[in-house]
């Protein structure tokens, strides 16, 4: 007896994730990226703005002030911070560290992780967050 | 026995994916880019820019294209845009497929395409500031 490949599988519904907590957050993790498109689409306003002349980019200024504008960009940011956190613990899985023959508890290689998040933001605030 | 021989011969042809190694790895650095760079860059230009939290002049006119448009500008866009599309692109892709949303070969080219589009325009944006 033969069964076509659609017979053997049935299809899963599209609401299957809704029915698992773990699949909840896996979903919530991949639409991080939904917010980060947004920014990356109003950092190329930006760049086109600057590219043409200093009252275009004020205007873009004002535009990323806009109420939804900063409440998306907010989104952003918290998306972010979220897909670093489950980010992070992967490395260890992929890439175990080792030194001196002793591996490196997961712990330690996460906490560097996030240890580089704060120094490329008190990078960004030597470059602009200075008079 | 004979049942799997049979799918076998008559089951999907699977082609060799050559090309999902390039699509993971520029996923996988341009998730280390969002996890690591981009909460940064949101904070500082997204939402301490426009609520006018910088420091005046932090980012004039003048200041904002001579740090953009230069070759440290070239390299920032890569690291926090064409990257960072490329690990979206990724994303959405395997989300549609997850939702069934579409058909996964359309999907890719779609996705990729945008990415490799909007990659392109980017770095395009930093070296016709480089050259005017």
């Amino acid at each position: 007896m033969h069964k076509s490949s659609s017979q053997r599988l049935p299809p899963l519904k599209r609401n299957w994730w809704l029915k698992h907590r773990f699949f909840k957050l896996y979903m919530l993790r991949e639409a991080t990226v939904l917010p980060l498109v947004f920014f990356t689409l109003c950092l190329l306003a930006g760049m086109v703005a600057l590219l043409q002349g200093a009252d275009s980019w004020q205007g873009w200024i004002a535009f990323m002030g806009s109420p939804i504008v900063l409440l998306l960009n907010l989104l952003a940011l918290a998306a972010s911070l979220f897909h670093a956190a489950t980010f992070f613990v992967l490395f260890p899985r992929v890439m175990p560290l080792r030194i001196a023959g002793h591996s490196l508890p997961d712990k330690a290689i996460v906490a560097g992780q996030w240890a580089g998040v704060v120094a490329v933001a008190l990078l960004f605030f030597w470059l602009l967050g200075r008079a | 026995m004979m049942e799997k021989l049979a799918i076998n011969e008559h089951g999907p042809q699977h082609k060799q994916a050559f090309d999902e190694p390039l699509w993971w790895s520029l996923f996988s650095a341009g998730g280390v880019c969002f996890a690591v760079i981009l909460p940064a860059v949101i904070l500082f230009i997204a939402i301490c820019l426009p609520l006018g939290l910088l420091p005046a002049g932090a980012l004039s006119y003048e200041r904002a294209s001579n740090l953009l448009f230069s070759v440290p500008g070239f390299l920032f866009v890569g690291a926090v845009v064409c990257l960072p599309l490329f690990h979206a692109a990724h994303r959405l892709r395997h989300g549609l497929f997850d939702i069934s949303v579409g058909n996964d070969i359309l999907n890719k080219k779609l996705m990729y395409g945008a990415a490799a589009l909007l990659s392109v325009l980017a770095l395009g944006l930093v070296v016709a500031g480089m050259l005017r």
